[in-house]
């Protein structure tokens, strides 16, 4: 049944990315030549891979963290806000402590704020939903705005470094060298960032598997009523999932300005090759939760993204056929669960 | 502050909301329908992003913005297509099939701006629709360029509210569909086809989210941005819990909505010393308030989100 369903999944984004593929034929582009092009620059070419693994560290943390609220339906579609607050908070505290904490310590401040941070955003959602029953989705989402409103200004406004200042470019200042994460291999392939992550991933499956909480919200995703009956706190375990899944996306925002930038940079609402929450939606979703898969599936889509840039320098393809690609493999894969588990229940 | 800009302020608000207002309109009121049959679509967002392209490049190569509008319905109802076979057809998880429109169209509309327009730095632009003076009752100072100097598809739009209430509360169909989103098997034992019902009323309703995005490019902008409704589809979405999803209130809802854009769009030049960024936070902060207010005691249709199982 399980590897019936890792099937079903993999053949659904297949025919995701194939149908995907004729868009490419729009702009002149034999679709066997854009796919092997889209493949080839996102997972063969070494400057590719190593590309693709930078972009999948935030999209497996944030993908982790999704699948616990996931899991119990309750919808976070508030990453990007709980991201950009980690980032936020992570720089505004590294840089303060620079001069004061050894890079070991600093790095564990750093994270536990950044985790505060996203923890700490997520809550209005999750207040206003277990108190006035508002509609998670859209309260998580509008917080995105706001977040990435304040971002917008800190990085002009009292987080910009006065070397910035000077070009007039929307920047903080660099973290210092000292602070930044290294790496495990030289030139900056797997940086630690992706080693905690992959590490997270294990200990999420265990959380959601084989202990009591993950039994109750797994509980909870079919229905509050029932679980309720079942003598489960539903609003403690809302809380805690969304505190978990909030945090674990300032981690992520925290990664990428230690990690990866060096720097903490705007962000553009529009331009989803760095909205990394959301698309760590769909990362979380074609992997059915499962924060093993989500390995994999983070793999897959940072893959695609980074082969769609090489799309758009080679041909000129516009980046955002991989919005509708990520669309598209979600759709699919939603069908192909569907279809096939109803006639599987037929069946038996 | 003088009072001139006060004054200017103040009129530009009350000028500037009914346009401003009337996408998000359009937009809730096809959400309306939606989940009053019982379905969340929260794919409007991406919706919004195809009526409004395809609304852009067919007013822009034909001139005929009847057409326009007619392509966005159609695209819309199109995609809510997919929506309500995925949560209808296969009962999957209308959450996630909804996100997924919105990622579609999102991706998609910016895709065929660059098939039709390339990769120009500006963006090119087409004439508004023109405004219609009612004869003699535009006149009438102030209310009467409010009200009776819009253009013509305002007055489509207000005459669609009517109905939608009217169709919703007062007539026989009005009553199933409502029915059928609130317990679908009272409407299967009453001899009404919810699976029928739903389908209608999310392609209706999807329709609507595109002829939302078409006026937003036609009457609103008068161009294409990639991603340009910024959370208008979410808004609306939002405006139907606001609305408490009754059509009425969901316009009283879009009127507010629209109000706090437009003093947003004024504040910018107004209050230089507030940053401009805590301005742009306000539709967004605006729509967490409202929807606070209303989320404290809404009633929401019993099988909202909930697939029909027929046994």
């Amino acid at each position: 049944m399980n590897y019936l369903r890792l099937g079903q999944i993999f053949l659904s984004s297949l025919l995701a990315v194939l149908a995907g593929s004729i868009l490419l034929s729009l702009f002149g582009i034999p679709p066997i030549t854009g796919l092997t092009s889209l493949f080839y620059g996102g997972f063969f070419s070494e400057y590719g891979l190593n590309q693709t693994l930078q972009t999948m560290t935030p999209l497996l943390i944030m993908g982790i963290g999704l699948s616990v609220t996931f899991t119990a339906r309750f919808w976070n579609i508030g990453g990007q806000g709980q991201y950009v607050m980690g980032s936020i908070i992570s720089t505004w505290v590294g840089l303060s402590l620079s001069s004061v904490l050894p890079q070991s310590l600093l790095i564990l401040v750093v994270l536990f704020s950044a985790f505060f941070a996203g923890a700490l955003w997520s809550l209005p959602a999750t207040l206003m939903k277990i108190y006035f029953g508002v509609n998670e989705v859209i309260t998580t989402l509008m917080l995105n705005f706001v977040a990435v409103f304040l971002l917008d200004y800190l990085v002009v406004g009292p987080l910009q470094g006065p070397q910035s200042k000077a070009l007039n470019a929307p920047a903080s200042a660099p973290i210092p060298a000292k602070d930044m994460l290294g790496s495990l291999l030289p030139g900056g392939a797997i940086g630690y960032g992706l080693i905690l992550a992959v590490f997270l991933a294990v200990i999420f499956f265990v959380l959601l598997n084989y202990t009591n909480f993950g039994y109750e919200l797994k509980l909870m995703g079919q229905g509050y009523e029932v679980s309720s009956y079942a003598g489960v706190d539903t609003r403690k375990n809302i809380i805690l999932a969304m505190s978990i899944s909030g945090g674990i996306a300032g981690i992520a925002g925290m990664l990428q300005v230690f990690q990866i930038n060096g720097v903490l940079l705007p962000q553009v609402f529009s331009d989803i090759t760095t909205s990394y929450g959301y698309v760590a939606i769909p990362v979380a979703l074609i992997a059915s939760l499962n924060p093993i898969a989500i390995i994999i599936s983070s793999l897959f889509f940072s893959g695609i993204l980074t082969g769609a840039y090489s799309l758009e320098l080679q041909y000129g393809i516009p980046i955002d056929i991989v919005t509708t690609l990520y669309g598209l493999v979600m759709m699919f894969t939603l069908i192909g669960m569907y279809l096939n588990l109803e006639r599987l229940i037929k069946k038996t | 502050m003088t009072s001139l800009s006060v004054d200017l302020i103040a009129s530009a608000i009350l000028i500037g909301t009914i346009p401003r207002a009337m996408p998000i309109l359009l937009a809730a009121l096809g959400e309306t329908l939606d989940q009053n049959a019982g379905i969340l679509n929260l794919g409007v967002e991406g919706i919004m992003l195809m009526g409004a392209i395809t609304a852009f490049t067919t007013e822009y190569f034909t001139e005929n913005f009847v057409l326009a509008f007619i392509i966005a319905f159609a695209i819309g109802s199109l995609f809510s297509f997919f929506h309500a076979f995925a949560s209808v057809s296969l009962k999957a998880d209308q959450v996630v099939s909804g996100t997924a429109l919105w990622f579609i169209g999102w991706g998609l509309s910016g895709v065929l701006y660059r098939f039709y327009f390339g990769n120009s730095p500006s963006p090119p632009v087409i004439q508004t629709l023109h405004h219609v003076s009612i004869p003699y009752l535009s006149n009438i100072p102030f209310i009467g360029r409010l009200i009776f100097g819009q253009d013509p598809i305002f007055y489509t739009v207000i005459m669609s509210l009517l109905f939608i209430h009217y169709f919703l509360f007062k007539t026989r169909i009005g009553l199933n569909l409502r029915t059928v989103g609130e317990n679908p098997l009272v409407a299967k034992a009453v001899g009404v086809n919810p699976s029928l019902y739903r389908y209608l009323a999310c392609m209706f309703g999807g329709g609507m989210a595109g002829l939302g995005g078409a006026y937003l490019v036609l009457t609103v902008v008068g161009s294409f941005f990639y991603d340009m409704t910024l959370g208008a589809g979410f808004i609306a979405v939002a405006l139907v819990y606001f609305g408490k999803w009754k059509p009425l209130r969901v316009f009283v809802g879009s009127l507010l909505f629209g109000a706090v854009y437009v003093f947003y769009l004024t504040a910018e030049t107004y209050f230089q010393y507030v940053p401009y960024q805590f301005i742009e936070m306000l539709p967004y902060l605006f729509t967490l308030i409202i929807i606070l207010i209303a989320g404290t005691r809404a009633h929401s249709p019993a099988s909202l989100g909930k697939p029909f199982h027929e046994e």
